[in-house]
């Protein structure tokens, strides 16, 4: 009797169930989406369209075409040193990529103490970031660093090497510091990826006279593509992004040796006070990402992340 | 309805509209004050603040502290939401993109109302404040570089007294140079470097400020001695890659011969080195007295509701009372002519060794320079920094490195 007196009272548009399930589901999703708009679609909108403008805190926005992208691309040869670094970083993923491959085989093997191991691996990710910079820093420190200790102790080198202070080293010292924290991630969604490739097909293929080296090439690494491809997706937008890993130890230099992107975009806003500038780099690394990403993505047969079993 | 409900709803509504404006009489009576990285002298900001609240009853001050980095993208995210604090303390040559932005207040007419006012600090200090003949900043505190020296490693080296010129200076920086020590290191950010080029008769822009006038063979002659000198490791590489923490930390360590910096490092410096003392570090005058100041002022937002006020409270932190209780605590100068004075002679009898360091403060005022008045100081300082660490790291040479700091720094200057 109550339940048809309810049904009396509802609204028209709720009587089917199917609407009110949608109206249901969309409750739950309009604070998301609201958040989502407000602080991710309209700012990027609003970016855009300050790309185009002239503008600072102090002054009217005035519209002024494409200068801004006339600029970037044929008058600002820093924006061409800091998009040469930002790919190098982008190109260097793979070797983060392989190395945790490495250890996630072997970790994934019957060692003794593996759970140690892949804990220890691990670690290293979950760090802040700023924590991270901060150890390197101070392991390629000149004076009182690890590593030119260690390379003096073994003989390696004569004098101690600048790592952060010198055009040569300081970039692939940055990358080198962004791979370590990067490993313990890819070594777990490679290790995810391992554990659930199918024992029978190694089975089969040893019965068929397949070696080491053939079951992983054709077995492992196929099966572990979408796995890899994630590494490198969530890998590639992490190092680009990782403001806070390049900003502490070497601030951009020496000279542009490690402006990337990024740390520029950050100059050019809050030190020169260009943020109409800054807004059409902005667009331009966003375009660069979505490049990247959508063609990663593509690769991996438009599923990275899915895990392929039978 | 009659005419008492009439006369009540008149009076209900009445209330209702002039309470916003009691409420906005009250807020009137609030101030904020931004500074930057001194959250150490909260005890006597509080004391400064309670002696202004006595002498202005009902007044609120909200006082927030930045460190380094943070305080001029903050004061920026201000500016741009509108809610700016009335008193900011700037550091350097920052305020001086704001001032011509229209984000502060001129203090001129405040100053020409009371003559007796700008008698109290230092002329040369004041003067670096003023842009477009207008002055924007009340001095808070002051320094400029000049030169330590650590008298051990000149006395291995058998030099008995410091550089009097830029040749003596690099030279007796290589002679110093040996194993693990270097002979001389200079701190870098906010043009603290321009005394070397300075003192070699090279000019940043030309007198109107607005063309490029570095690109000259004595610039590049210059930046090649540096480069040899560099290379050679007479020159430590941190004076041209570190900020702040590493060249400290690397003078304090006692194996550099000679820094520059400015007075404030002294602190720094001494709180790491054990080996500092009067017998062991010297502090003088730049070769050329050349220096480049890196002074705090307090300016005051033009979007404050409250100028008067904000800028009474200025007056008041500035005066002889505060600054001098400011100086004697924190062992700064701050360009307050009285409160210097009592700061000095304070510190001679405590730290005669600081008490040498801050007396260069006050010597060769007329000489400062690299604190142009220039709205677009931090891209031009952008443009031309780079090129000069690529030019004394040997990356580029130096002709070829002015001459794109020269194409980098025009660009800047054509657009604004």
């Amino acid at each position: 009797m109550a339940n048809s007196e309810a049904a009396i009272r509802r609204p028209h548009f709720l009587a089917r169930k199917s609407t009110r399930r949608a109206v249901l589901i969309w409750s739950f999703l309009v604070p998301s989406l609201l958040i989502f708009f407000l602080y991710r679609i309209l700012p990027l909108g609003w970016n855009v369209l300050l790309s185009f403008q002239a503008w600072s805190p102090m002054k009217p926005a005035v519209f002024i075409g494409l200068e801004n992208y006339q600029e970037m691309f044929f008058d600002d040869e820093v924006f061409w040193q800091a998009l040469w670094n930002t790919l190098g970083i982008i190109a260097s993923a793979p070797i983060g990529i392989a190395i945790a491959l490495a250890l996630a085989l072997l970790v994934n093997s019957d060692i003794r103490g593996r759970d140690i191991y892949r804990t220890l691996i691990f670690l290293s990710y979950p760090l802040m970031t700023v924590a991270v910079a901060i150890i390197w820093r101070w392991m390629f420190d000149e004076r009182v660093g690890l590593i030119n200790y260690v390379a003096r102790i073994a003989g390696l080198v004569d004098k101690p090497i600048p790592f952060l202070n010198s055009f040569t080293w300081a970039l692939p010292s940055v990358i080198a510091a962004n791979i370590w924290q990067m490993l313990g991630f890819y070594m777990i969604i490679i290790l995810t990826g391992l554990q659930s490739i199918p024992e029978n097909l190694y089975e089969a293929a040893a019965i068929d006279g397949a070696n080491a080296f053939r079951r992983f090439a054709r077995i492992t690494l196929p099966l572990l593509r979408p796995s890899i491809f994630l590494c490198f997706v969530i890998g590639m937008l992490n190092s680009v992004t990782s403001f806070d890993l390049v900003y502490v130890m070497t601030a951009g230099g020496p000279g542009r040796a490690t402006e990337i992107l990024i740390t520029y975009i950050y100059k050019l806003g809050f030190t020169q006070t260009r943020f109409d500038y800054a807004a059409a780099v902005t667009v331009f690394f966003f375009v660069l990402l979505l490049g990247v990403t959508w063609t990663a993505n593509r690769l991996s047969g438009g599923n990275a992340g899915a895990v392929e079993a039978d | 309805m009659d005419r008492r409900t009439v006369l009540k709803a008149g009076v209900a509504t009445a209330g209702t509209l002039a309470m916003p404006a009691y409420l906005r009489a009250q807020s009137n009576k609030k101030l904020s004050i931004l500074t930057w990285n001194i959250a150490d002298q909260e005890a006597l900001f509080k004391e400064e603040f309670a002696d202004f609240q006595k002498a202005n009853p009902g007044v609120e001050i909200e006082w927030l502290d930045k460190k380094g980095p943070d305080l001029p993208a903050f004061y920026q995210t201000q500016l741009v939401a509108g809610t700016a604090p009335d008193i900011v303390d700037l550091q350097g040559e920052l305020w001086v993109e704001w001032a011509a932005g229209g984000a502060l207040l001129d203090l001129t007419p405040y100053l020409q109302k009371e003559p007796e006012l700008i008698k109290l600090y230092n002329p040369d200090y004041m003067s670096s404040f003023v842009y477009d003949k207008k002055n924007y900043l009340i001095p808070f505190y002051i320094s400029k570089t000049l030169l330590y020296y650590n008298k051990l490693m000149f006395k291995e080296v058998g030099l008995s007294a410091p550089p009097t010129s830029f040749a003596e200076l690099i030279s007796f920086s290589e002679a110093m140079a040996k194993g693990e020590k270097t002979g001389f290191l200079t701190l870098n950010f906010d043009w603290l470097y321009w005394p070397l080029l300075k003192m070699n008769g090279v000019e940043l822009l030309s007198p109107d400020l607005k063309k490029p006038a570095f690109n000259t063979p004595e610039a590049a002659a210059v930046l090649d001695r540096l480069a040899k000198a560099t290379a050679s490791g007479g020159i430590n590489k941190i004076a041209w890659t570190g900020r702040w923490v590493e060249p400290n930390g690397a003078f304090a360590a006692g194996t550099v011969g000679m820094f520059h910096a400015h007075s404030a490092a002294y602190f720094f410096v001494k709180g790491q080195g054990r080996w500092i003392n009067p017998d062991t570090l010297g502090a003088v005058q730049t070769p050329g007295d050349w220096s480049t100041p890196t002074n705090h002022g307090f300016a005051v937002s033009k979007t404050s509701k409250n100028p008067e006020l904000a800028f009474a409270l200025v007056k008041h932190m500035t005066g002889n009372k505060w600054a001098t209780r400011f100086s004697e605590i924190r062992r700064v100068l701050t360009a307050n002519i009285e409160a210097d004075k009592a700061g000095l002679a304070k510190v001679q009898a405590e730290d005669p060794l600081a008490h040498a360091v801050l007396q260069t403060q006050l010597e060769h005022t007329d000489k400062m320079t690299g604190n142009w008045p220039l709205p677009n100081d931090a891209q031009i300082k952008d443009g031309f920094w780079p090129e000069v660490q690529n030019a004394v790291l040997g990356r580029k040479d130096a002709k070829t490195a002015l001459a794109d700091a020269e194409r980098a720094v025009a660009r800047v200057l054509r657009r604004s």
